[in-house]
């Protein structure tokens, strides 16, 4: 499902990482572990085309990345940023906007149902802007944009960082279940669980 | 009937309240007084220059020369506009001269041959002074959008680059920065709409009247002219912006960054 070859990314003339090479296959769970600072961000970035790949190629199902197939590979991918960088909108609007960007329809998740109570969410959140979100809130936000949009590759970059630890133990069990290629980067505990999912040390 | 001349000693007189703001400027440290200079020196040269040039131009009348001035005046625009953006001359020079053009000529022309009826559409008397108040009003509007719309950008690329991921479309994720920087461009022109008489009087209208038109010409005139300006500059902002747009993003739709 993606495969990263021999792929070299530099801030400047830093390298950052050089001749990584990677597969994740469908439907795997794959952590990314690593410090801070040391460019897992930049990896999930460089997938998307936001960050330039000085060496080595990356595949994204059968597609190579580059400028003809971007937008098609970023239809695939659901990305969570570390700070849920979302517009300043209501929030209602801002979803049934995003929902209508992706012509899906009859999925609004409403005032009740599954995926309300699995975010743990009232009415409510849909009358207030997203710049008047706590972080977790936010987090859940973008979680549930992911719900809806549902492609089939997720890119998580502390996705459960803003959480409690319930809410972080029913977010991760959620996601582990989905059948969904996953890469998170994560320093929860929350994610280290072998059984369920691969780790990669970065650098 | 003309307005009453000035005399050249009587100018001279107009510049006696520089002498204080100058000293008050000294006093208060504000650093402004070789702006203030300059800035009077050139306005004075430049228009010195215009009076002298117009009489020529309105003497001949030809149409070529008039169009040829016109361009000229474009193509000053566009430097001033991209010089007050930031933005790389070289890279947007196309865009924004196409998008002061288009509007410019459909706008000049409708307005000559439509509102005002003259049969001669390249009359140096007409073309050129209403040419020049339309530019001089579609800059600063270009002005605003541009870089209203770039340094927006910039400013939140992290949220650009989401909405990139989220609405599968560039343009989608650019509608929210280019509406805010369409606003930000046409709203002064609104708020001057909406006060003009009431605060001020305008400098056409004012003009007119001194050259000795009757009052109510020199309204249906002011109206008309600012209905213009208004017109040209919603299409300046908005043709500047799209056309902009190519120039300005890397094949992955990425702000570039050397357009600064």
């Amino acid at each position: 499902m993606i495969q990263l070859q021999d792929i070299q990314l530099s801030v400047n003339t830093k390298a950052l990482v050089t001749g990584l090479n990677l597969e994740v296959a469908k439907g795997e769970k794959l952590l990314i572990t690593g410090e801070s600072g040391s460019g897992k961000t930049s990896l999930f970035k460089a997938m998307l085309g936001f960050f330039p790949v000085q060496a080595g190629q990356i595949l994204i199902g059968t597609e190579p990345l580059n400028p003809k197939t971007i937008r098609l590979i970023r239809q695939k991918i659901f990305y969570l940023s570390q700070d849920v960088d979302l517009r300043n909108d209501r929030t209602d609007l801002l979803v049934q906007e995003i929902l209508l960007a992706n012509h899906i329809e009859n999925e609004w998740p409403g005032t009740t149902g599954p995926l309300m109570d699995l975010l743990n969410f009232t009415p409510e959140i849909w009358t207030r802007h997203v710049h008047d979100l706590s972080g977790g809130e936010r987090q859940r936000l973008g979680l549930m944009i992911g719900f809806l949009l549902d492609r089939p590759i997720w890119l998580l970059d502390e996705p459960t960082s803003a959480l409690d630890d319930t809410m972080k133990q029913k977010i991760s069990d959620h996601i582990l279940k989905l059948d969904k290629t996953v890469l998170i980067i994560s320093h929860d505990s929350v994610w280290q669980r072998p059984e369920r999912l691969k780790t990669y040390r970065w650098g | 009937m003309g307005a009453q001349d000035i005399s050249w000693f009587s100018l001279v007189w107009a510049l006696c309240f520089l002498i204080p703001i100058l000293w008050i400027s000294f006093k208060l440290e504000l650093a402004l007084n070789r702006a203030i200079l300059i800035s009077v020196a050139r306005m004075a040269l430049q228009l010195g220059f215009v009076g002298i040039y117009l009489k020529y131009l309105f003497l001949w009348n030809l149409p070529w020369v008039n169009a040829l001035y016109v361009l000229l005046m474009i193509c000053v625009a566009c430097g001033s506009i991209l010089k007050a953006s930031q933005l790389k001359f070289t890279v947007f020079l196309p865009a924004v001269f196409f998008s002061m053009l288009i509007p410019f000529c459909i706008c000049l022309l409708f307005f000559n041959r439509v509102i005002i009826g003259i049969d001669n559409l390249l009359d140096a008397k007409y073309f050129i002074p209403i040419g020049g108040m339309l530019l001089g009003n579609c800059l600063q509007s270009i002005i605003i959008g541009l870089s209203r719309f770039y340094s927006g950008i910039k400013k939140e690329e992290k949220v650009y680059q989401y909405a990139l991921t989220l609405y599968q479309s560039r343009l989608l994720a650019l509608k929210p920065f280019f509406k805010d920087s369409v606003i930000a461009a046409i709203n002064p022109i609104l708020a001057s709409m909406a006060t003009i008489g009431l605060v001020a009087l305008p400098g056409m209208m004012t003009g007119q009247i001194l050259g000795g038109s009757v009052p109510m010409v020199a309204i249906k005139y002011q109206i008309a002219i600012m209905l213009f300006i208004f017109y040209i500059q919603f299409f300046g902002v908005i043709l500047s912006i799209l056309f902009s747009i190519r120039s300005g993003f890397d094949p992955f739709d990425m702000l570039k960054q050397d357009i600064f």
